[in-house]
């Protein structure tokens, strides 16, 4: 197993020529991204930028047109275990009959491989995950009667006891509280200093200077990448957001500036 | 006990008990994902198959007719799935067309088979609606190891098929071949249909997926909790509605066991501790009751402090004038519950209440 030769293995994430299309039109435009080890990074654009697409594909979630992706060096097929994935918490059935314990150890499953049951030991694990993210308390909960930032905290504990190099999150602030979102970014950072890749989906550009160290400004082309401090410019803004400017917050600018 | 000794009535009895676990484990699945429907296609489309199996076969023989079952089962799935990815038609309208167009082709053919001579004997309209006490122990014989069969893999695939129900997309990211579980969670739901064609038939048998399942899920916290009463469930539906149809004017099977299911089902949505509609309605009467006496209190509390007066006596006009007639109700709870008291005041007047320590405490006087 493994490839003889690594590509770009100094490279936590490595995409080059990515194009991916839906009904003929690219929703990805000829990516090429460079994340180095030990980052965190924030992926940002407009809405219908393609950074979910962006993700879907390097996880191959989504079969790109052209373009090839490397983890370390490898294709994402020999890295699974080394990757964690937090989804958007709005793509499961909250209502699932089962409790939060239980969709944190659902994390260890692809170490188990097939046919093997979690034991105690995967029990403690999701249970030390779940002290990670503050809610240590809820484990026996039914995930139905969690709030949208528990829900998120639960996703993510399912994302530490995968035990990763790599971590990509699919805007896991979105819709959360302030509590839930310090908690999460607090724990984020933890990581990064044990040496973990981060690679966030991020909506909100009046944080992305205090949340992240890295940053990819993309409209379905990349428009920048690089640390945030030289990244984060009014014209890489201009370019990436376009007509939808205004929307943006006078301060926003005025820090990149 | 005679009946236990009587084979037909023995033999109905453990072909529903079969049907009832497999279709309660199998639909608990397909519930869950939504994909409860499916089990309705599946059933009707399998009538043409019942049909050219029992002429292939030439007569009435169990595994012919089950064999054309399934492989018209597994024809309708296909076609479905053809048609959504082919097709901008959604899913219910693919599973309505499947369901359609085999059923049609199904009666067609039933039509034309009892035409041949021998037929009206083999009873093959009894597909249509159930007829358990047709089940012979040769068929059991064929029933049992699908069923076990059945069994054996969710139990094998355990955790790969909860997370493929509760997450596909997380799953496919850890290397699950979520679309192979799918199909294989898919393709059970067909057998679990093959095997209640005889008893329930091809009409009904969509509701032993779902009635069972739905049953369950207002029970249960976890999805171990909720496969295994799901089963129960569909076991005792089964065998209850067996016995009926076995001792009864000979109905047929199929609806029998199905109302039988359908009732628990009702009762379950209606009185299940937490997601019970009932229930719901009384927490909601409840919590409506806690804020009332909450309201009445913090006009205690109000009036209390404008008096600059712990212990001033509150006269029922004030809080009709306030509250509104309904408030009589609130008062009896609140003095049953210790929280004020009934005081005299003055004769002349309506009746007074004070707080008492305790509803001091509780509304926040105390403290101030």
């Amino acid at each position: 197993m493994g490839s003889p030769l690594l590509h770009e293995p100094d490279l936590a994430l490595h995409v080059e020529d990515l194009t991916v299309s839906y009904n003929g039109r690219p929703a990805l435009w000829d990516i090429d991204i460079d994340i180095p080890p030990a980052v965190m990074c924030a992926i940002v654009g407009p809405n219908g930028a393609g950074k979910s697409t962006l993700l879907k594909s390097i996880l191959q979630l989504t079969p790109p047109t052209a373009g090839h992706v490397t983890l370390l060096g490898r294709p994402y097929h020999e890295m699974r275990k080394r990757i964690a994935y937090v989804p958007q918490r709005s793509s499961v059935d909250w209502d699932f009959p089962t409790t939060a314990l239980d969709v944190v150890m659902m994390g260890r499953y692809g170490h188990l491989g097939w046919f093997r049951r979690p034991g105690s030991e995967v029990r403690e694990m999701a249970q030390a995950a779940l002290g990670e993210v503050g809610i240590a308390d809820l484990a026996s909960r039914q995930i139905s009667q969690l709030s949208g930032g528990q829900q998120q905290r639960v996703f993510l504990a399912r994302a530490l006891v995968q035990d990763a190099d790599i971590y990509f999150l699919d805007e896991p602030m979105a819709g959360v509280d302030a509590t839930t979102e310090r908690v999460i970014v607090g724990l984020l950072h933890r990581l990064r200093g044990r040496g973990k890749t981060i690679v966030v989906v991020h909506h909100d550009l009046a944080t992305v200077r205090d949340y992240y160290d890295w940053l990819v400004l993309m409209n379905v082309r990349v428009v920048a990448q690089g640390p945030v401090e030289k990244t984060m410019t009014t014209e890489a803004l201009r370019a990436a957001y376009g007509g939808q400017i205004a929307l943006i917050e006078g301060s926003v600018l005025h820090a990149a500036q | 006990m005679d009946l236990l000794f009587d084979h037909t009535l023995r033999n109905a009895a453990l072909g529903a008990a079969l049907l009832g676990v497999v279709s309660g484990v199998i639909g608990s699945f397909a519930l869950l994902r939504r994909q409860s429907l499916i089990g309705d296609t599946l059933s009707h489309a399998t009538l043409p198959g019942i049909c050219l199996g029992f002429l292939i076969a030439g007569g009435r023989a169990l595994g012919p007719i089950l064999l054309g079952a399934v492989v018209f089962g597994v024809l309708a799935g296909l076609a479905v799935l053809a048609l959504v990815r082919a097709t901008r038609l959604k899913t219910d309208a693919a599973l309505g067309i499947a369901l359609s167009l085999f059923f049609a082709l199904g009666v067609v053919l039933l039509t034309y088979v009892q035409g041949q001579a021998g037929a009206a004997q083999a009873g093959l309209e009894s597909f249509l609606f159930g007829q358990a006490a047709a089940v012979l122990t040769s068929d059991l014989a064929v029933l049992a190891p699908i069923a076990a069969v059945t069994l054996g893999l969710t139990a094998l695939f355990w955790k790969e098929f909860k997370l493929a129900s509760f997450d596909p997309v997380f799953a496919r990211t850890i290397g699950l071949p979520v679309t192979a579980l799918e199909t294989l969670m898919t393709l059970m739901v067909a057998i679990a249909v093959v095997i209640g064609l005889q008893m329930v038939g091809v009409v009904l048998m969509a509701a032993m997926i779902i009635a069972p399942a739905a049953a369950a899920r207002q029970w249960s916290r976890t999805l171990e909790q909720m496969v295994v009463l799901a089963a129960l469930i569909g076991l005792a539906s089964g065998v209850i509605g067996a016995l009926l149809s076995s001792t009864g004017q000979g109905f047929s099977t199929g609806p029998l066991i199905v109302l039988v299911a359908t009732g628990i089902t009702v009762v379950s949505i209606l009185v299940a501790p937490g997601r019970g509609v009932l229930w719901q309605v009384m927490q909601r009467h409840h919590e409506r009751q806690q804020i009332d006496a909450e309201e009445v209190l913090a006009t205690f509390r109000h009036l209390i402090y404008e008096h600059g007066d712990p212990t001033y006596p509150v006269e029922r006009g004030m809080l009709n004038t306030y509250h509104g007639r309904g408030v009589s109700r609130v008062i009896e709870d609140l003095t049953a519950q210790g929280l004020i008291a009934q005081a005299s005041h003055m004769d002349s007047e309506g009746d007074h209440w004070v707080l008492t320590p305790k509803g001091l405490e509780r509304s926040g006087v105390a403290d101030a």
